[in-house]
């Protein structure tokens, strides 16, 4: 475990980048890695976890008891406060059957640093269990970073599990995200994808959710934010596999600026006659009447356009 | 009286079609003033040129002058910092913005916002600062919601385009009320609309039929005249109207 002086170290470059600064001043995290370094581990109550060290980031296997129910959240920091070659994390999240937790995981990498960042995260959601997973990126203006993340998911009967990616802050970089989830009966996956891409960003983003249980529920839901050069890709593929299951992807990216490349590829497949699966699509600059109707307020062009951004990412 | 508004001679011609043809209005400062007219008259037309919406930044002749300040050619902002607002007949929706936020951001420089009251007076209470600007309200309530940002503005003009639309027969009289303490707080309202009733609320209205104005004055004669000369007037007819 670090020092004082190296958590402090980080805390300041974390929350230079707009990590909130309660987090640190009210020892919120039940894990902040920088880099291969745990800085802070503290257990959560009815979670167990083995955290381990490799030569370039960390092993973790997360085991939630059933039944456990949280109402504050499970607080993960996987960060880099100075630059490295790679980080890699792997994870492991059982939920145990009708536990009820919530974890927030911060990646936070501070500015001006490069480096990759691979990610592998297999997640278990119990019966009856619920679950939500809320992966919150935090980059620095100059801060440039190639993120490769999959995650694969089992949802068990009559559970729920909500992972939401959200970037809003500094580059993108480069970043490829596969979202992938395997709903049993009367599960519900439910995926949320809320990035801005800068500069010569690159982001792919890839939701395949396998509705497999009867009344089984899938929503995918992308929202990307395109400026200057970027180049996206959203990608989401719902199988509607089992009889009465219902899926939609909603996919609605806004782009900015006139080398700006955005694509969104909606697959649907039924395989049952009483399966339903719907999409929606649309790309395209910022909405001209809601952009009117902010500045009939008086807000600038620029002052309006940052409110509805920052609405569509919230 | 002192108008506060002044369209002078105003034409405009959208795709090839004449859609306002010499339109003069004056609105007077403090007042409420109607404009009446059958779908197609070009109200609404008006309405964003006024407020410099849809590309109309200005006529293609003719001079719209607010306090004394010719408007044509300003953008939508400029209009604003002015004091000139709008409501528009549909309003947009607005995904991750709650209403509180909304009217927050409408009335942030009027130092006297207060956002429960704004609800209050559209005859919404405060459990909806909480719901977002978006599809989860109805049409009814998304209008509500679109007045009470113009109260939090407290703008010097305010253009209302079809206030009285998506809202049942019920709450006509909040939405009267509503417009009567806008213009109690110093904001002169422009009001459009295809219902003499809620017209009659007016100081003064304008009749407007195939982008011209027809007749301006008491709002119950010109809603009269609106009621026996557009009603039936399915296909418009310059000569109901002594015109062309």
């Amino acid at each position: 475990m670090a020092t004082k002086n190296v958590l402090d170290t980080v805390a300041k470059k974390f929350i230079q980048i707009g990590l909130p600064k309660d987090l640190f001043e009210r020892n919120k995290f039940n894990l902040l890695v920088d880099r291969n370094k745990i800085i802070v581990r503290y257990p959560a109550p009815g979670v167990r976890s083995e955290v381990v060290e490799t030569p370039t980031g960390v092993k973790t296997k997360v085991y939630v008891e059933p039944g456990t129910k949280l109402e504050e959240p499970v607080t993960l920091c996987f960060g880099a406060a100075e630059t490295t070659e790679v980080q890699t994390t792997e994870g492991e999240i059982v939920v145990g059957e009708g536990a009820d937790v919530k974890f927030q995981v911060y990646g936070a990498m501070a500015e001006g640093i490069k480096l990759k960042h691979k990610n592998k995260l297999k997640v278990r959601v119990e019966k009856n269990a619920r679950f939500e997973f809320l992966d919150l990126h935090y980059n620095g203006e100059d801060t440039f970073v190639e993120l490769d993340t999959e995650t694969d998911a089992y949802i068990g009967e009559n559970a729920y599990f909500r992972s939401v990616f959200k970037q809003t802050r500094g580059r993108a970089g480069k970043v490829r995200i596969v979202l992938k989830a395997q709903v049993d009966k009367k599960g519900v996956a439910v995926f949320e994808t809320k990035m801005i891409g800068k500069k010569d960003d690159e982001i792919y983003v890839e939701d395949v959710i396998h509705l497999n249980g009867e009344e089984s529920r899938g929503i995918s839901k992308s929202r990307i934010i395109a400026v200057d050069e970027t180049k996206a890709t959203f990608v989401g593929e719902t199988y509607g596999n089992a009889p009465r299951c219902r899926g939609h992807i909603d996919c609605s990216e806004v782009i900015r600026g006139k080398d700006v490349t955005v694509k969104a590829v909606p697959v649907v497949v039924v395989n049952d006659e009483t399966a339903k699966v719907t999409h929606e699509a649309a790309i395209g600059s910022i909405d001209k009447k809601q952009l009117e109707t902010l500045m009939a307020r008086g807000l600038t062009e620029d002052e309006a356009v940052d409110v509805i951004v920052q609405g569509m990412l919230r | 009286m002192t108008p506060i508004l002044t369209v002078n001679d105003v034409k405009l011609t959208i795709d090839g079609r004449p859609i306002l043809k010499g339109v003069n209005l004056i609105v007077n400062e403090g007042e409420i003033h109607a404009v009446l007219g059958p779908n197609g008259a070009g109200k609404s037309t008006l309405a964003g040129l006024i407020m410099g919406i849809n590309d109309l930044k200005e006529p293609d002749s003719g001079e719209i002058i607010f306090q004394d300040k010719l408007v044509n050619g300003l953008d939508i902002t400029e209009r604003a910092k002015l004091g000139i607002t709008l409501a528009w007949q549909e309003p947009a929706r607005f995904e991750g913005i709650t209403v509180e936020e909304y009217l927050k951001l409408s009335g942030r420089n009027n130092p006297e916002l207060d956002v429960v009251e704004c609800l209050e007076l559209v005859g919404l209470d405060c459990s909806y600062l909480n719901r977002f600007v978006d599809d989860t309200l109805s049409g009814g309530e998304r209008k509500r919601v679109e007045l009470a940002s113009v109260l939090a503005m407290r703008p010097k003009l305010a253009v209302l385009d079809e206030p009285d639309s998506g809202i049942d027969f019920a709450s006509m009289e909040d939405i009267a009320n509503m417009i009567k303490t806008m213009r109690e707080r110093g904001t002169t309202v422009l009001m459009i609309t295809h219902r003499e009733e809620i017209a009659e609320i007016a100081d003064k209205a304008t009749l407007m039929c195939d982008g011209k104005v027809v007749q301006t004055g008491d709002p119950k004669e010109v809603g009269q005249k609106f009621k026996t000369m557009c009603v039936k007037c399915e296909v418009r007819n310059p000569e109901l109207v002594g015109g062309e």
